[in-house]
């Protein structure tokens, strides 16, 4: 080495050079393919069921996929976030468990309030500030006090459980307000207010998170927190509010399933697993092995379309939880071969 | 006369008994280009991270454009228009180049992110200042190593700095990429950015900077015109001459060959790598970081796949794909990040002593007790393992002791051939002297030793033979009886000398 590497003759006939062997040398981007993969999975999958099951892809059966997905869809859109927020490491990274318990205790807080006799604009504002309560809760103890998110969850799904039995006494309470009448009848353009509502919602998320200044630092949050303090965020009021966010989409999927049930009945905790599995399956359908608001739109399709494909195959509803078990397994070995260094 | 764009003014930082910067100063004068040079452990990362706010000085003062800053955090550093281009790149790799460029900045129309925007700004701001071309929608992790590092200057360039630190640029960057980063310096030099340049190559650092300030033992010792002095004078300026009879050298006759390596090659990492380590050898190989001696030692056990090359153990050809085939073969490492991979903190200093040889102990594949205790007791007194009984947790013991237990365990393993990676750092003077002793004994008994260090003065007390590793390839062998610290250093730091290629090829990076 010597002075002549400064030589400007050379450092300027350097660059030009180096443009096509930039292109030629980019390491093939293994979320491509992963990405590719997973696509062409989905396709395979709905391609053997509208082969294989009668009448699905009947328009009237693929509105129903998006009806009956709707619950999960908002739902997964806030685990999302919290995901999306709190970093996708499964451990140490965001995750709200309390999603499903939340959901039920939101729904018994409608059905309650309304067989009270509450109005439903009163109905409605209680059960949407029990579910921001129950994440403002979650955001609390994983900002201010440091718990792991796993665990806060996990204690404040047990409270939400316990909230929601002393509510219901572990019964079913069946209500029937005008705003359910309205969602369960209503209709424009072919579908209903509740796929209306899993289609609006979607679309906001979109936006909030993948087009706007507060969802990219979001996502620096949740990626890279270093990188996000070196730009100056302030890392607590993002996780705080995607707990907040999360418990409303709780909230409101609650009155959803309320006109689905006509009232509250046990057992919605039970939505939990599939929860899980959209959100962390979003990851697979982004080319940065991320997780996404588009992810979880597909992956919510592709458990509808499983559990509706399932269905009209006779194929007991019994098998859909295995199915689901073994995709959770798959997505998550896939993620940490990914990141394993030196491999793909 | 200009300002001083910055001056770090009788820094002092000690960590618990260690006094890591000791009155050190750092002072820049207008548009330089000024090299921070020293030794590992003189103190340049703890001047990094004080200057960067991440790290309280116990005294002293940092100032920036001829003020002195009354508070030093991140923030009040940035926002007097110090930036540092660290290392390892700070950027998300998930987000694309445009979105790590602008964060925290971001271009929008009203609430909506003008991604077009961003991404087209973000190219036209890359071609204009580096004239490559980086797609604005690429993701940061598919980027090189050189490509991501332009891009954390560019987000450092958009805060329009006053003063820019590059720490240790070149490590990662294959030669091509260095020369175009040194002409991008000189350019930011040109425009009247002050430029902090940190590197262990002192070449590059003759070759680039105007003044050098070397650091040695958390002093600097002088602040030179790099015009006017030769590269053999920096060495010697970072060199602690203090010569102590801390090395117990033993004389061992030297035995059949263990370990015998040929043409050993790692894409990215190091070819071309042959030695042979003989029975009662001490084989020193020292390097700078990214040089490929740490490489080879990680693939010598297991740890990392070879991509060519023979490895024989003992005269016969083998593979070692795995440190478990590594023990097989009686290999036992010591790693450097003892605290992490080198003992199990939370229990017994017993069980850690047989962690490796837990199936010689057994019968009827349970352990057998007595067995082991005998075991354990007789290697504490062996190695003179400074600890009240075998069922003390390791995590109370010093540091050198527990570096004690690490070897306790590879001779309880029967292990014969010793891969030491930086043994002494962050151990008291007098436990290294132990740990030179036991390393003789060990020699003496005919185990075959093969030593990473950066302590120079180390492998020369205690090395029959050094290896100097530079860019991937092993460029010097010496022998410490006929060299000295220097010659190591400036073999390690690509000096030119004789009978060595000054150009050798840096290997392309992965």
């Amino acid at each position: 080495m010597s002075g002549e590497i400064f030589n400007p003759a050379e450092t300027a006939s350097f660059a030009p050079e180096t443009r096509p062997e930039r292109a030629s040398r980019r390491r093939p981007s293994s979320g491509q393919t992963i990405r590719l993969g997973s696509l062409a999975a989905l396709v395979l999958v709905f391609v053997y069921f509208a082969y294989a099951a009668p009448g699905f892809t009947a328009l009237g059966n693929l509105t129903n996929i998006v009806e009956q997905s709707a619950v999960l869809a908002l739902l997964a859109f806030g685990m999302t976030a919290v995901i999306v927020g709190g970093g996708g490491d499964v451990i140490r990274g965001g995750i709200d468990l309390s999603l499903g318990a939340n959901l039920g205790l939101c729904t018994a807080v409608y059905a309650v309030s309304s067989a009270a006799g509450y109005s439903d604009s009163v109905s409605v504002l209680l059960t949407f500030g029990a579910g921001i309560a129950v994440g403002a809760l979650n955001g609390l103890a994983v900002v201010a006090l440091g718990i792991l998110p796993l665990l806060t969850t996990l204690a404040v799904m047990n409270i939400c459980a316990g909230l929601e039995l002393v509510l219901t006494q572990n019964t079913v309470i069946s209500s029937s307000s005008p705003l359910l009448a309205w969602i369960s009848s209503a209709a424009w353009l072919g579908l209903s207010i509740t796929s209306w509502t899993f289609i609006l919602t979607a679309a906001l998320m979109l936006v909030l998170v993948h087009r706007t200044p507060w969802g990219l630092r979001l996502q620096a949050v949740g990626g890279h927190q270093q990188a996000a303090r070196a730009a100056g965020l302030r890392l607590s009021l993002y996780l705080v509010a995607t707990y907040m966010g999360a418990g409303l989409l709780a909230g409101l999927a609650s009155i959803l399933q309320a006109a689905r049930l006509s009232g509250s009945s046990p057992g919605s905790g039970d939505i939990l697993l599939s929860v899980v599995l959209t959100s962390l399956m979003s990851v697979v359908f982004s080319r940065r092995l991320a997780p996404s608001i588009g992810g979880t739109i597909l992956s919510v399709l592709f458990i509808g379309g499983l559990i509706n494909g399932f269905q009209l195959l006779n194929v007991s509803s019994y098998w859909v939880n295995g199915v689901q078990g073994v995709l959770i397994l798959g997505i998550v070995s896939l993620r940490s071969l990914s990141r394993r260094p030196g491999s793909v | 006369m200009a300002e001083e764009p910055l001056a770090l003014r009788g820094i002092v930082k000690t960590f618990g008994a260690t006094r890591a910067l000791d009155n050190a100063n750092l002072v820049l004068q207008p548009g330089e280009i000024h090299g921070l040079i020293g030794q590992n452990g003189a103190g340049k990362s703890t001047m990094i991270k004080v200057l960067a706010g991440l790290c309280r000085p116990d005294a002293g003062t940092v100032g920036i454009g001829g003020t002195p800053l009354p508070h030093i955090t991140p923030r009040a550093v940035e926002a007097r228009g110090v930036h540092i281009i660290h290392q390892e790149a700070l950027l998300p790799p998930s987000f694309t180049v445009a979105e790590a460029l602008f964060l925290g900045k971001e271009p929008h129309h009203g609430p909506f992110l003008a991604s077009r925007r961003m991404r087209k700004d973000a190219e036209r701001i890359i071609a204009a200042q580096f004239d490559i071309a980086i797609r604005g929608d690429a993701l940061i992790g598919e980027l090189s190593a050189a490509e991501r590092q332009i891009v954390q200057i560019i987000r450092a360039l958009l805060n329009r700095p006053s003063v820019l630190v590059f720490d240790e640029p070149t490590a990662a960057l294959v030669r091509q990429e260095a020369n175009r980063l040194f002409a991008i310096i000189r350019r930011l030099s040109g425009e009247g950015t002050a430029i902090v340049y940190i590197s262990h190559y002192l070449e590059e650092v003759r070759d680039l900077c105007d003044r050098v300030t070397i650091l040695r033992n958390g002093r600097d010792v002088a602040t030179v015109d790099s015009r006017q002095t030769p590269v053999a004078e920096m060495v010697a300026l970072m060199i602690n001459r203090e010569i102590s009879d801390m090395f117990p050298k033993q004389q061992v006759p030297r035995g059949a060959p263990v370990l015998s390596v040929r043409s050993l090659r790692q894409a990215g990492n190091f070819e071309n790598v042959t030695f042979s380590l003989h029975a009662g050898e001490i084989l020193g190989i020292t390097g700078l970081l990214g040089s490929g001696a740490k490489d080879v030692l990680q693939a010598l056990f297991g740890l990392s796949r070879v991509d060519g090359g023979t490895i024989e153990v003992r005269g016969k050809p083998v593979a070692i794909p795995s440190p478990g085939r590594a023990v097989a073969h009686r290999l036992g490492l010591v790693p450097e990040d003892r605290r992490h991979q080198g003992i199990a903190p939370d229990i017994s200093v017993r069980e850690n002593v047989t962690l490796a040889s837990l199936f010689k102990l057994t019968r009827f594949g349970l352990i057998s007790a007595r067995r082991e205790r005998q075991q354990v007791d007789g290697l504490i007194a062996r190695l003179g393992i400074k600890t009240p009984s075998g069922e003390t947790r390791l995590r109370d013991l010093s540091g050198g002791n527990q570096q004690k237990v690490v070897l306790a365990k590879w001779l309880s393993a029967e292990s014969d051939v010793y891969i030491l990676d930086e043994p002494t750092v962050a151990v008291d003077v007098a436990a290294k002297v132990e740990i030179y002793r036991l390393l003789g004994e060990l020699a003496a008994r005919g185990a075959a030793i093969l030593i990473l260090s950066s302590d120079l003065m180390e492998l020369c007390g205690i090395c029959d033979s050094i290896l100097v590793m530079y860019r991937g390839r092993i460029t010097r062998r010496l022998s410490p009886a006929e060299t000295t610290a220097d010659e190591i250093l400036a073999a390690a730091t690509g000096a030119p000398m004789i009978g060595v290629d000054p150009d050798a090829e840096r290997p392309e990076a992965a």
